[in-house]
């Protein structure tokens, strides 16, 4: 018995040095490589981080939704993508994502999924040709999600919102 | 299709999931076998089973508890997020996964033609020839040294050959085979020895169990932590073998003997053999094997054979921290 127990001391101090090695594993290449993708405090601090010159932002903002964003997470490599994540004033709830990415693959909708899309148009946006998804995310909540490619970049609006909120939202991005 | 989108996609991150799911169970095993100091190689080889059959399994199983385990955020708070190596440029220029896959790949070929062709090989070679040899118990030598051992449902010949041989069937009608040089240079109770070892290898091919292990590590042709845990599983089924062996004799010694006698002879100096990588692997793996042999020999001396518990405390324990952690390896 006390063979065994000295055992159960040994195995949890060994998995504890695995974690922590492991941790070490996960962070050593943040340090060598600076524009792999991590959290920013904000817009500014990414654009002077990574090569990013434009990070589309919108103008307009729904009075429930308060800014700045929440979280901002970039990366440069394997290619240049910007995430923000907006909050609803009262409460913990992400409203709306906007991505931008070279990558028309890169498409980060955990926080907003519309599960079911109900409605799928094309829409012009300020001579854009884009993409207008209405249906229903998780807890069965109405939203909307618009696309567009905008020179390099594909852009993804997420809102748990109408399509006419988005629309203001996303029109409100461009000149 | 893009590259990172490949690995972005199911069968990407199963490859690349189930290499990182393999190494951290090799580390917590390996912990595991130091912590208990576990010798019996029967357990040793189930904590080494832990390590090829989990990754098969892990990703699906992860992705069905949680279907947001790829995304971003589960990504940036994970233990280990795969993707940051990956996407790693190495002087800004050459991507950190095409290494990773070349291992990958080197590894796939080694699986081919050292496990997979060999056997295939063998499977036909043995279907499709007979060997014919005496009988053992014609044998006057043999029969009276195999005498209360409890071989009599395997066949058992002799070759008439000047060369060392020693070697076993496989399959539900195992068979036992061995040389008349062999019996030159090995006494009595070193054949006992070596065949009871021999019939140790033809009693547990019987069981379905070392067929579906080979099965399942095929999935894991790919994985370089597969392919070496197999080797250790194949190495601790030979010591599983040699406690069979010496609880048919009761003689350790003579089966130290007789390893030592047929497997460890002297180092040769090969004046003039070319420095290459192929004589260089080949070097490697004499090495690799005197040093089991030697191993072998050593723990029959000390005659540490089975003892202890049966480890099942430890294995689910194990079992535990390695399905939780590799929860966070994405």
């Amino acid at each position: 018995m006390r063979e065994k127990l000295l055992g159960f001391f040994a195995f949890s101090a060994g998995v504890g040095i695995l974690v922590l090695g492991l941790r070490f594993f996960n962070w050593l290449p943040l340090m060598v490589q600076v524009d792999s993708l991590r959290e920013y405090q904000d817009v500014e601090e990414v654009k002077a981080a990574l090569p990013i010159e434009t990070i589309f932002a919108p103008s307009y903002f729904p009075q429930n939704l308060s800014w700045p964003p929440s979280r901002i997470l970039a990366q440069g490599r394997p290619f240049p993508a910007v995430v923000m994540e907006f909050e609803k004033t009262a409460g913990k709830d992400i409203m709306l994502l906007i991505s931008q990415s070279t990558s028309e693959e890169f498409l980060p909708e955990e926080k907003i999924k519309i599960i079911d899309v109900i409605e799928s148009v094309s829409y012009p946006v300020k001579g854009r040709n884009a993409l207008l998804r209405v249906g229903v995310c998780q807890r069965n909540e109405p939203c909307s999600g618009i696309t567009w490619k905008e020179g390099q970049y594909t852009i993804h609006v997420l809102a748990k919102s109408t399509p006419f909120e988005l629309i203001k939202i996303a029109e409100s991005m461009l000149r | 299709m893009e590259f990172s989108a490949l690995l972005n996609s199911y069968p990407g991150s199963y490859i690349v999931q189930s290499f990182s799911h393999s190494v951290v169970a090799a580390f917590v095993v390996e912990i595991a076998i130091k912590a208990w100091g576990i010798r019996n190689p029967t357990v040793r080889q189930r904590f080494l089973l832990v390590i090829i059959v989990f990754p098969i399994f892990s990703y699906p199983v992860y992705q069905i508890i949680n279907p947001q385990r790829s995304s971003i955020s589960f990504r940036l708070n994970a233990l280990l997020d795969s993707s940051r190596w990956l996407d790693m440029e190495l002087w800004g220029v050459v991507p950190v996964r095409y290494g990773f896959f070349l291992v990958f790949f080197l590894t796939a070929v080694i699986f081919f033609f050292q496990e997979l062709v060999p056997i295939l090989r063998h499977t036909y070679a043995s279907r499709g020839s007979e060997i014919s040899g005496e009988r053992a118990e014609e044998h006057p030598g043999i029969a009276q040294a195999l005498k209360d051992l409890p071989v009599e449902k395997t066949d058992i010949y002799v070759l008439e050959d000047d060369d060392v041989v020693l070697f076993s069937t496989t399959g539900r009608k195992g068979s036992i085979y061995l040389s008349s040089g062999l019996l030159g240079i090995l006494d009595r109770e070193q054949v006992r020895a070596a065949v009871a070892h021999e019939f140790a290898h033809v009693i547990r091919s019987r069981r379905p169990f070392l067929v579906i292990l080979f099965l399942l590590r095929i999935l894991m042709f790919y994985n370089p932590v597969v392919l070496m845990e197999f080797r250790r599983i194949v190495q601790e089924d030979e010591k599983i073998c040699d406690d069979f062996a010496v609880s048919l004799t009761r003689n350790p010694l003579a089966l130290a003997d007789a390893l030592r006698t047929l497997y460890v002879t002297e180092e040769e100096e090969r004046p003039g053999r070319p420095k290459n990588i192929m004589n260089e692997m080949e070097d490697l793996e004499t090495y690799s094997h005197r040093l089991n042999i030697l191993g072998r020999i050593a723990r029959l001396e000390k005659g540490t054979a089975n003892t202890g518990d049966k480890g099942w405390f430890a294995i689910v324990l194990t079992l535990g921290v390695v399905f939780v952690m590799n929860y966070f390896i994405v």
